[in-house]
């Protein structure tokens, strides 16, 4: 009995050690990220046991048109076109799954109006690999978005 | 009860309760914080990202192979292509035909399914490389089909009504970004043309086609390049220079999708998921005819190239399934047939280089066309 109960505390120490430690590696992808293009820059940050990004930096945040800030115009819910893509999570429900790697997840293309499945792989610290996808991973774009690091306003 | 085990219990009891109470007062914290909808409520001072710079020294950025408003990119493609009722003359060929006249054939309709296929192998911001697959058939169906003329006299015309044509093809297209403005641009095709069956051609009868672009993209709507194209569009072997100018508007209404001169055309955006075109598209290729013993012999080829006028509808059906429905005008530029001399193509350049004439000079008139197809669109 006695070499039982160690036996779980053990476990139990193990898996506690286990669920704090994937989530310290899981936080590695909060911070500041800017797409491969220069577009923009998205802030992740997790909520509850998700990770989830929002679009807080456009190269271009005024509308040529109506010369005001962007908005998501292009979305096929005519509701959500007036909403400011300042602000707009673009990246949601990400899990970490180990190795470097969020899934399950989404990532919005305000271009489009699109939303497609997605994959986040840590190529290095500041380096993020994102794949978007219909369907299957092997239909679908990569784009590397590299790190930003903010220093607070002094 | 063993003491050992009252603590142990009591320990593994604080322990679990630790946990849960941890666990659960810290997703509630952040839940109760923060919100996953779509539009976030947070009053976030957005300037303190103003100013700010990559965490690794020497990232670079780069200029997306896309600008905004152009026409998504088709990864799978499955269509019918359909020319309506037009005339095939076919000239005499070595006097073996029964006089030395052309000869006519009225054609009820020239179609085929076409697939094209494009995958991304490498996409990443500093390099997207994909690789193609092509299928395309053309079939002409005889007005006197139904007639008891199981053979032609023109031994051409055997070849073309019976057989058809086919192009089966592998393409690979490389965008190399070099900064966040210029890019290079590298496309090229391996195609086998011609009258074969299920019974592939040799690989000897490859036709290999590229063009590489020197491009700049100056702003999010705008692109442009120069580059030089080997090409069969308008049905020999050319070398061109080429004009790549891609464009949309500050109101994404209307833009340009041009690659002078294999096709230009001008687009209406209704909105993200409806455009309009209007232009025209160069097809052509060289095809072998190879399924005919005395043909074969002669070294053959077909020099077809036509000029597509056209308006084009395409738009999303659902999410990423888009439709293509094109029309126009079949413009006949070229179906003559050249004989290789040692195996080699007669390199006319447009008759500066040679004017070696051509074994058949053939005319089709110029029909009506239509084409539809269903395709998976790229993110």
């Amino acid at each position: 009995m006695k070499n039982s109960l160690l036996a779980l505390l053990l476990v139990a120490f193990t898996t506690l050690t286990s669920f704090v430690y994937q989530d310290t590696e899981g936080n590695r992808l909060i911070g500041v990220w800017e797409s491969g293009n220069g577009r923009a820059r998205v802030k992740v940050e997790k909520i509850g046991s998700k990770y989830y990004g929002k679009i807080v930096w456009l190269k271009e945040p005024i509308d040529p048109v109506t010369k005001q800030p962007k908005t998501d115009k292009n979305n096929p819910d005519q509701a959500l076109q007036n909403i400011p893509l300042k602000g707009y999570r673009n990246l949601k429900d990400f899990v970490y799954a180990g190795k470097n790697e969020w899934n399950e997840g989404t990532i919005y293309d305000p271009l489009n109006g699109s939303t497609y499945s997605c994959t986040i792989k840590m190529k290095d610290k500041n380096t993020l690999e994102i794949r978007g996808y219909i369907g299957v991973s092997a239909l679908g774009r990569t784009d590397i978005w590299k790190r930003l690091e903010v220093k607070p306003k002094s | 009860m063993l003491p050992i085990f009252k603590d142990t219990q009591k320990c593994l009891l604080y322990l679990i309760l630790f946990w849960a109470v941890v666990n659960h007062s810290y997703a509630q914290t952040d839940t109760a914080n923060k919100s996953t909808a779509t539009q976030t409520t947070e009053n976030e001072d957005f300037s303190q990202y103003d100013n700010i710079e990559f965490a690794e020294t020497g990232a670079k950025r780069y200029c997306s192979p896309k600008i905004e408003g152009i026409s998504p990119q088709k990864l799978i493609g499955l269509g019918f292509d359909f020319q309506a009722s037009h005339n095939m003359s076919l000239d005499s060929f070595n006097g073996n035909l029964a006089s030395g006249d052309a000869h006519s054939y009225a054609i009820n309709n020239a179609s085929g399914i076409r697939f094209n296929c494009n995958i991304p192998v490498i996409s990443k911001s500093s390099i997207v490389w994909q690789m193609g697959a092509n299928y395309w058939e053309t079939r002409y169906n005889r007005a006197d089909q139904g007639l008891s003329l199981p053979f032609f006299p023109n031994p051409l015309a055997n070849a073309l009504l019976n057989n058809g044509l086919r192009t089966l093809g592998l393409n690979t297209t490389i965008f190399k970004p070099l900064n966040e403005t210029n890019f290079i641009l590298f496309q090229g095709s391996a195609d086998l043309n011609g009258d074969y069956d299920w019974n592939l051609m040799p690989m000897k009868y490859l036709k290999y086609s590229a063009a590489v672009i020197y491009g700049k993209r100056p702003s999010e709507r705008k692109q442009w390049g120069l580059g030089l194209s080997r090409t069969y569009r308008v049905g020999e072997l050319n070398y061109i220079p080429i004009f790549m100018f891609n464009y949309t508007d500050a109101k994404n209404k209307w833009g340009s999708e041009i690659l002078f001169p294999a096709k230009a055309h001008i687009r209406r955006t209704i909105n993200p998921r409806n455009m309009i075109f209007a232009g025209y598209e160069l097809e052509g290729q060289s095809y072998r005819l190879y399924r005919d013993n005395y043909l074969r012999n002669e070294d053959l080829e077909i020099r077809r190239g036509e000029i597509r006028l056209r308006l084009v509808y395409e738009c999303s059906i659902k999410e990423f399934l888009w439709l293509s429905f094109q029309a126009g005008y079949r413009i006949n530029y070229r179906y003559n047939v050249d004989r290789l001399e040692n195996g080699n193509e007669i390199l006319r350049a447009f008759g500066i280089l040679s004017k070696e004439p051509y074994v058949m000079n053939n005319k089709l008139s110029n029909p009506l066309y239509f084409n539809i197809s269903l395709n998976l669109v790229s993110p």
